[in-house]
């Protein structure tokens, strides 16, 4: 690895003035799972890492019923997947992060590094696409919230400017009779990175079949996670069924891009994403038509 | 430049000038002459380098010694007591749970974290906590024995 300057700083914003001074040429630090892995293979040869963990308030994971769940930045998988918090009021979420990588990655890795890396092969961005999930970002001149799905531009690349920083997420409420999943396929070993990710959010009409609204985002099959909107069109304002449903899964696998590699040829994986969006949708539709946000 | 970085190994306070590029794995194989950590993949993969970082599994091999300035740090080397083994590495002993032994301090280390986590943990959460570690002579029927037998199941 080739070395580099090392800052820690103890406010955003004196960290977003480091950022500004050095442009292109520094990294933001958080768990570090991703970077020095990039770092170590020559990938990414920052000249300058600037850690965030001094800087206080962007560890916790709070809960508001008006504003949903909002996950500091540097909290880690493991701690999203063990939160008494998040066990609580959303288990499909621990459930999810969970899944990520393995012990040592779910440790030190950060839900924040895990989306600021703009890697598409991960977990946690596909379920928090289909949530509605916002991140709040803090720049040298103050900060904005930016939608999930504004967030990610390309292959490890995503909108955050070189000295803006992702402070949170936040996730918000979910409506009544709504039910989620989230599916993870590998072709390897189950710590390999998915193969196939395909989440579905799924919220019924108060009363009766219809779709009132349907989100279904899907990970590792383009150069981002992405949402499937011929699908969710598919099914949203219809009335729950099996052709409907088919419809949706065929569009989802239609929509998508997948590139052959060592994880499935791009055939495949688009297969999978048929069968997966099929079987994530009836979860969360039966999720949601067993009247609570999780059986 | 140098930095300096304060680690507290296996109980022992160490104070170290070091490059920012400096890893974890550097540290204690060649610093302070641990070897029970290995390197393996060099990925975050393997598990043979993992060390217990303020008392979590992490891949030392990719773990920055300045980002765990000040941290306590426990390798295999200072899990027994000095006169006796930890439990799980009596019953790795015990259970035949390893032949060439370069993955072992990485197992025993993970598992330690297992038991803490979940002292009664079932087959699920053993592959949750474990399945990050591999054993190349394919000793996992006899690991998972060996982390069964030290959690009294």
């Amino acid at each position: 690895m080739r070395n580099f300057e090392y800052h820690e700083p103890e406010t955003l914003g004196e960290a977003c003035l480091l950022l500004k001074g050095y442009g292109a040429a520094a990294r933001v630090f958080a768990g570090g799972t991703h970077l020095t892995v990039l770092m170590k293979q020559g990938l990414v040869r920052p000249g300058a890492l600037i850690n965030l963990k001094k800087i206080p308030g962007l560890k916790g994971i709070v809960w508001h019923p008006g504003k949903g769940l909002t996950i500091g930045t540097l909290v880690t998988h493991h701690e999203l997947e063990t939160s008494s918090l998040v066990q609580r009021v959303w288990p499909f979420l621990s459930r999810v992060a969970r899944e990520v990588g393995n012990i040592r990655v779910r440790t030190m890795g950060t839900v924040g590094g895990n989306l600021a890396s703009g890697e598409p092969l991960t977990d946690l961005p596909c379920a928090l696409l289909s949530l509605g999930s916002v991140v709040s970002v803090m720049g040298p001149s103050g900060g904005r919230s930016i939608a999930l799905e504004d967030f990610f531009v390309d292959y490890y690349e995503t909108v955050l400017a070189e000295d803006e920083i992702l402070t949170e997420v936040v996730v918000p409420p979910l409506p009544p009779r709504t039910g989620f999943e989230y599916i993870r396929f590998t072709a390897g070993s189950v710590m390999d990175r998915p193969s196939v990710g395909v989440s579905a959010r799924l919220s019924l009409e108060p009363q009766g079949l219809a779709c009132r609204e349907v989100r279904v985002s899907l990970g590792c099959v383009s150069s981002t996670p992405m949402r499937a909107r011929d699908a969710e069109r598919a099914l949203e304002g219809q009335d729950w069924g099996p052709d409907a449903l088919e419809d949706a899964a065929a569009s989802a696998a239609r929509e998508c891009s997948p590139l052959d590699d060592l994880r499935g040829s791009a055939r495949y994986k688009r297969e999978m994403v048929r069968v997966l969006v099929r079987d994530a949708l009836s979860m969360a539709h039966e999720r949601a038509n067993t009247g609570g946000k999780e059986p | 430049m140098k930095h300096s970085v304060t680690l507290r190994v296996n109980g022992r306070e160490h104070r170290l000038e070091l490059e920012a590029r400096t890893t974890l794995l550097e540290v204690v194989r060649e610093y302070l002459g641990l070897t029970g950590a290995k390197a393996g993949c060099d990925l975050q993969v393997c598990g043979a380098c993992t060390v217990l970082l303020n008392g979590k599994p992490a891949s030392a091999c990719s773990a920055l010694a300045v980002d765990a300035d000040g941290a306590e740090v426990l390798t295999i080397e200072g899990l027994g007591d000095g006169a006796a083994l930890h439990p799980l590495q009596e019953a790795f002993m015990e259970c035949g749970a390893l032949q060439c032994g370069y993955c072992t301090p990485g197992f025993i280390l993970a598992a330690k974290f297992l038991l803490e986590v979940c002292p009664h943990p079932t087959e699920e959460e053993m592959r949750r906590y474990l399945g990050g570690n591999l054993c190349r002579c394919g000793c996992y029927m006899e690991i998972r024995e060996a982390v069964k037998k030290a959690a009294g199941l």
